[in-house]
């Protein structure tokens, strides 16, 4: 008992700069990521409107407004079809040009690189001045070229109509973010060693052979990281949205993000802030996501098993 | 001839014209396809770069071109002044510093933290890290944007609100997590050899830090601090909430809505403004982006 305490703290001694070094990544987390998220737990027990120090106890309360709330069922309905269809369509996009980048053959590689990543350097707020720009002073050219196509009768008010303004959340988000999924598929093609391919050649496989026996199992792993990169990103879905279209019109773009920013901070029509409101809703997404990714864990580890297995 | 033939009976007429001079047609076919791939690459680059083509080709219209050309992207003279109001009238000068400063600041701070906790987790094994790690990975599920609550609290109380400092410490800290996964998995593939020579040669752990792991991990730090310094270039939201009070110390980002909100018309402004907050940014990107997909690799690799 005691020598092994002993034992310890002379570990910990000896490894005393090991500690030191990760003093400041720990004290900053803690400070301001692990403490604030302590904190608002605490909000979520109060009707608090931010100001002061909250008062009102209200205990599970704020749960069930969530749970009964159809504007946030609604979010996360939005949420996922965001995540259904970004995730795909982005890291098929993304590995398809990869791995056209990464022939060694291929002039001008960086350049072209350099041109499908640009949209990830750009900030949101840039992209939605843009984007708003174009549609809404010239909605109307788009509006007569599709009409002289007889592919719509009257006016649409894009990113006004709640039956394209999600669409086109969806597309610019793919654009936006598909640089990121980019870099990484091409640092794992750079993974692969080169004469894994050269041997297959020597073999006498073809191309599509060499995708399917080499390139994909030897980029599962890195595709299972790049997988959850998107999924965590695409859950959390708001900068886009809120410059886009701020989860309007009439909600039809809500997001959960967007819908807990608008209950701390107030947001459409006359609404009172509520941080607990907001705390309570941020909590019950936290604790579905996690419980989706556990799920996501438990599928792919049996996957992997039953593969194992044959 | 040999293209009329082909056009005509595509299938069977190709291996039998290319029979005599089998050589030939091996040779051009990847040719060709090479050519294909690149008209593919160029069309979809353009129609890609779209929207910035089009916000910097308006950014040099003047108000009445700017509506008169609509999407068309080239402008008919170049009105240079946009950028010279847009910078000074328009205050882009100093959201531009004020920018550059809270970059700097991020960058600097960032790669520091998660260098020196990625290399002791990854090369210098303590008690705890088991924890150390789950804590991490946990903090990486939650979401953040509403904490920003407790933080503005918390920077009240210790009098920090309102100054760049704030901003650059809340905006180091959000990107610590993924850094030191990153320096981790970095410092993992590099050679224990060294490391071990430098201790035999009587190099303190910190010697061995600075001198020479740090060193070595130089296309990580390039990574790192490109990633950190997209998010703190663009990032609006911590900004804004920290600069309310204080229109003198918005960032780019922050100035533009301001901008919109005091001066609705004049988008041609708007334009140079977003091209002076892209041009920067850009020009990092393409000259760290060599390290950036190496750096990229050698962490996977771990």
């Amino acid at each position: 008992m005691n020598v092994r305490r002993e034992s310890l703290a002379g570990r910990m001694w000896t490894a005393r700069w090991s500690y030191a070094y990760a003093l400041p990544m720990m004290a900053l987390l803690l400070v301001f990521i692990v403490y604030p998220i302590a904190a608002s737990l605490g909000y979520t027990l109060y009707k608090w409107n931010g100001i002061g120090d909250p008062t009102d106890f209200v205990g599970l309360d704020n749960f069930r407004r969530i749970i009964d709330d159809s504007i946030f069922w609604g979010a996360l309905k939005h949420t996922f079809l965001y995540v259904a269809i970004v995730v795909p369509v982005q890291l098929f996009l993304a590995l398809g040009l990869a791995l056209v980048l990464n022939q060694k053959k291929l002039r001008f590689a960086s350049f072209y690189r350099t041109v499908f990543f640009l949209p990830v350097v750009t900030s949101a707020a840039v992209i939605g001045v843009v984007i708003q720009l174009l549609f809404s002073n010239f909605g109307d050219v788009i509006n007569n070229i599709l009409r002289d196509l007889h592919l719509i009768d009257g006016y649409v008010d894009w990113l006004g109509d709640p039956r394209f303004a999600m669409g086109i959340i969806i597309v610019v988000g793919i654009w936006h973010t598909l640089g990121y999924n980019l870099i990484y598929f091409l640092a794992g093609l750079q993974t692969i060693p080169e004469d894994l391919y050269e041997a297959a050649k020597l073999d006498g496989a073809g191309k599509f052979a060499q995708f399917r026996y080499i390139t994909v199992p030897m980029l599962r792993s890195v595709g299972i990281v790049i997988l959850l990169l998107a999924l965590v990103g695409s859950f959390q879905v708001f900068d886009m949205v809120q410059v886009l279209t701020n989860g309007g019109p009439y909600f039809a773009t809500e997001v959960v993000n967007t819908y807990i920013y608008h209950l701390a901070f107030g947001g459409t029509g006359d609404v009172d802030p509520d941080v607990g409101l907001a705390s309570a809703a941020s909590f019950f997404y936290g604790i579905l996501l996690i419980a989706l990714s556990v799920v996501q864990v438990v599928v792919l580890r049996s996957l992997v098993r039953r593969r194992a297995a044959k | 001839m040999s293209s009329v033939a082909t056009t005509s009976v595509p299938p069977l007429s190709r291996p039998a014209a290319s029979a005599p001079v089998p050589a030939r047609p091996r040779r051009r076919k990847p040719r060709a396809a090479m050519v294909m791939t690149h008209v593919a690459l160029v069309v979809s680059g353009l129609a890609w770069m779209y929207p910035f083509l089009w916000t910097l080709g308006s950014s040099l219209k003047d108000t009445d071109e700017f509506f008169g050309r609509g999407l068309n992207p080239l402008p008919e003279q170049l009105l240079w002044s946009n950028y010279q109001q847009a910078w000074e009238q328009a205050s882009f000068g100093t959201y531009f510093l004020n920018t550059l400063l809270i970059t700097i600041g991020t960058c600097v701070g960032t790669l520091l933290v998660t260098a020196m906790a990625g290399y002791v987790l990854a090369r210098a094994p303590f008690p705890g890290r088991g924890i150390f790690l789950f804590l991490i990975s946990a903090t990486l599920f939650l979401p953040h944007g509403y904490t920003i609550i407790p933080i503005f609290d918390l920077m009240e109380k210790l009098g920090l609100l309102n100054s760049l400092f704030s901003i650059i410490i809340v905006q180091a800290a959000g990107g610590v997590v993924f850094g030191t996964f990153l320096f981790m998995g970095y410092f993992q593939t590099i050679d224990s050899e060294l490391e071990d020579a430098a201790k035999v040669d009587g190099a303190s752990f910190h010697q061995t830090f600075w001198r020479i792991m740090l060193p070595l991990s130089g296309p990580m730090l390039a990574t790192v601090g490109l990633f950190t310094a997209i998010s703190a270039w663009n990032s609006y939201f911590i900004p804004l909430v920290f600069t309310l009070a204080r229109p003198e110390q918005r960032t780019l980002s922050v100035g533009m809505y301001a901008f919109i909100g005091e001066n609705s018309t004049q988008w041609t402004l708007l334009c140079a403004g977003s091209i002076i907050t892209l041009v920067p940014i850009i020009a990092l990107f393409v000259m760290l982006q060599r390290f950036f997909v190496n750096g990229l690799a050698g962490a996977i690799k771990g």
